[in-house]
């Protein structure tokens, strides 16, 4: 039991953190309960899946600053084909939307050896206009089960909807690869690339496969949107920096090949839950998004010396 | 690890600790404000206005201020946020009419007031206090045409497409037209409510040469007077808002003629007078309330006199003139400049 705490310190510590907000929300707020957790795993909703998909990509050993734009265009394109057309079969047109978008990432990165960062610079562009070109203006409609699926809670009050929806669409999209060889091949080509393509590592298609996760992802992030607000809104959310916010916080390795999902995805919550109590305290708006930097970096560098502190003992 | 948690801990006693300038609210409403445009001029006065009533309301205790820059499912985060910090009342400025019903329903089912300023909500049972937009482009409209003689012809400088404030005054313009028939609309343009955008497009109009004896603007105003001034074009009647910007030009630009139509940002102001209103059981008979404009031009002594009046230079260049709304908010110029709300929040 110790040793996989041990294996695990970081997401270990961030669940320890995310227990203590709780506690902490409780005691400022104390009729916090069902209904604010609700609330919570919903607001996390779009945080969450920005924050799985660049997880993937961070890992392999590249960056994607077009989730937010990839996120709009999935979010009209819910909307507007929801409006015309039964629910399922617009779901899945896109999912497969964000993965062909996932997967140009990807393939430019590759073919044409621009760096991640100026291709997916460019890309954010281009997806935004796309989402303009859908929806020039907010509109469309989601479907009523898709807005039902995230509200109210699973089972026993307390474990919300959106809670459980985050966890199986990240699973049954990240699991069965991670397992995979696959799995395997994204976490070596993050770690060297070199070293990887010389063991038999197939390092294009690797990373092409790892953008087009990322481009899934990123359509259950559009998906959750169209879902909240019952529209499609063509303009990308704040999600690209809150993602690599939430990536470092949990504990991935911007160089890539380290890390997990699991971490990035506690963090999302951390963030929210300090939104939460900055909000229930009545901080002054101006001062919020500080508190919120300093809370970050802190976290961040006190969990680093506590580890180097460990690898020392 | 140890240290993780132990920084766990003192964030946790330095939270806490805020939570004692809740304690001392007594018999008071608390409010929650929500909005999600930063660093706006008329947004930022929208923002003073709500602190600065909530300060002269009795009533008010405390207020929650969310302000930042977000999208719709932001604002529902901050809404939802606001109903477990346990506000009386939400007034916000909403993001989208359709998007927030959700939370909003959830406040209203806890008997919290809804009050959406700027813009409406289709959330039933929500109040909506705005400006009067279409009364906004029929009074500037109307005096326009007025101005040069009841016929000639017009450059119509609209905001964006499809957005609610832009139909109403599109529909407001309309009327007015529809009252003057020897009026022509010889250019219609979106300016994107742009500084940049609409000065630009002033410019390629006056190039192509084509002659015309006025212009409407949707509050992108006095980019174009720059525009006529830079080109050497000679200076045709233009209605403008009343941005500090534009309201400077009415007094100083030479062989301007010039109307200025009021837009206060500090409706948000009125919306924290009418959520107490509410509150306190005296709520409208009607949910949707509208705050008519008024038009300040600078041909007639009184209007010129209106004019001088309304400037300050202590105020925000970026902010409307019209820092009150009459009959609504009780604050004083130096209260909405000092941004206080109660409670030194």
């Amino acid at each position: 039991m110790s040793d996989v705490i041990r294996k695990n310190a970081w997401v270990a510590g961030l669940v320890a953190l995310l227990a203590v907000l709780l506690v902490v929300t409780k005691l400022i707020q104390p009729t916090f309960g069902v209904s604010g957790l609700e609330s919570i795993a919903r607001a996390a909703l779009p945080f969450a899946f920005a924050t799985a998909g660049m997880a993937v990509v961070v890992i392999v050993g590249g960056i994607d600053l077009s989730v937010a734009s990839m996120m709009a265009v999935c979010a009209v394109a819910a909307a507007v084909l929801m409006e015309r057309m039964a629910g399922v079969p617009a779901l899945l047109i896109v999912l497969a939307l964000g993965l062909v978008m996932g997967f140009l990432n990807g393939a430019l990165i590759v073919l044409t050896r621009v760096p991640d960062i100026v291709v997916t610079l460019a890309m954010l562009f281009v997806w935004e206009g796309v989402a303009l070109l859908i929806l020039e203006t907010p509109g469309g409609a989601a479907s009523d089960w898709l807005e039902q699926s995230i509200r109210g809670s699973f089972l026993v009050p307390g474990i919300p909807n959106a809670l459980v929806v985050t966890i199986i669409c990240v699973a049954v999209v990240w699991l069965p690869i991670r397992r995979s060889k696959l799995g395997l091949s994204i976490y070596a080509t993050g770690s060297d690339e070199l070293a990887a393509f010389r063991s038999g590592v197939a390092i294009g298609p690797t990373k092409i496969l790892a953008y087009s996760l990322c481009g899934v992802l990123c359509a259950f992030g559009g998906l959750s949107l169209a879902a909240l607000t019952g529209i499609g809104e063509p303009v990308p959310g704040p999600y690209l920096l809150a993602s690599v916010a939430a990536v470092v916080l949990g504990g991935v390795v911007l160089g890539g090949g380290r890390g997990s999902l699991l971490g990035p995805l506690i963090a999302v919550y951390i963030l929210r839950i300090i939104r939460t109590i900055l909000t229930l305290l009545a901080f002054d708006p101006n001062v919020t998004t500080i508190i919120e930097g300093v809370i970050m970096v802190g976290v961040v560098m006190l969990g680093t010396a506590a580890m180097m502190r460990g690898a020392q003992q | 690890m140890k240290k993780l948690l132990l920084g766990a801990t003192a964030l946790a006693v330095a939270t806490s600790m805020g939570t004692v300038s809740f304690a001392d609210a007594h018999k008071s409403y608390t409010i929650g404000i929500s909005n999600t445009v930063q660093g706006n001029g008329w947004r930022e006065q929208m923002i003073c206005a709500m602190r600065a009533q909530a300060l002269v309301e009795g009533d008010v205790g405390n207020i929650i201020v969310a302000h930042r820059n977000t999208d719709s499912a932001g604002q529902l985060e901050d809404l939802n946020n606001l109903i477990e910090a346990g506000v009386d009342a939400i007034v916000l400025n909403p993001s989208n009419p359709d998007a927030l019903n959700s939370a909003l329903e959830a406040a209203m089912a806890q008997d919290i007031v809804v009050v959406a300023v700027d813009a409406g909500v289709t959330a039933e049972g929500a109040y909506i206090l705005s400006n009067n937009q279409e009364e906004y482009a029929y009074l500037g409209a109307r005096w326009l045409f007025e101005q040069v003689g009841g016929s000639g012809d017009i450059v119509y400088m609209r905001g964006i497409a499809g957005v609610s404030a832009d139909t109403d005054r599109d529909n407001g313009f309309k009327r007015a037209l529809a009252e003057f028939p020897d009026i022509n609309v010889v250019h219609e343009v979106f300016t994107g409510w742009q500084q940049d955008q609409g000065k630009q497009q002033m410019f390629d109009f006056l190039a192509t040469g084509i002659p015309f004896d006025g212009v409407w603007t949707s509050g992108i105003d006095n980019v174009i007077v720059d525009a006529f001034v830079e080109s050497g074009a000679p200076l045709v009647p233009i209605v403008g808002a009343d941005n500090a910007g534009f309201v400077q030009y009415l007094t100083e630009v030479n062989g301007l003629v010039g109307a200025a139509v009021t837009n206060p940002g500090s409706v948000g102001g009125a919306g924290i007078a009418l959520a107490v209103d509410i509150l306190n059981g005296e709520a409208p008979a009607n949910t949707t309330v509208l705050v008519d404009p008024v038009l300040w031009e600078n041909g007639t002594d009184a209007g010129r006199a209106t004019i001088m009046a309304a400037q300050n230079p202590n105020l925000d260049p970026e902010w409307p003139v019209s820092v009150t709304v009459p009959g609504w908010t009780d604050y004083t110029m130096e209260q909405i400049i000092a941004c206080e709300g109660p409670g030194g929040s």
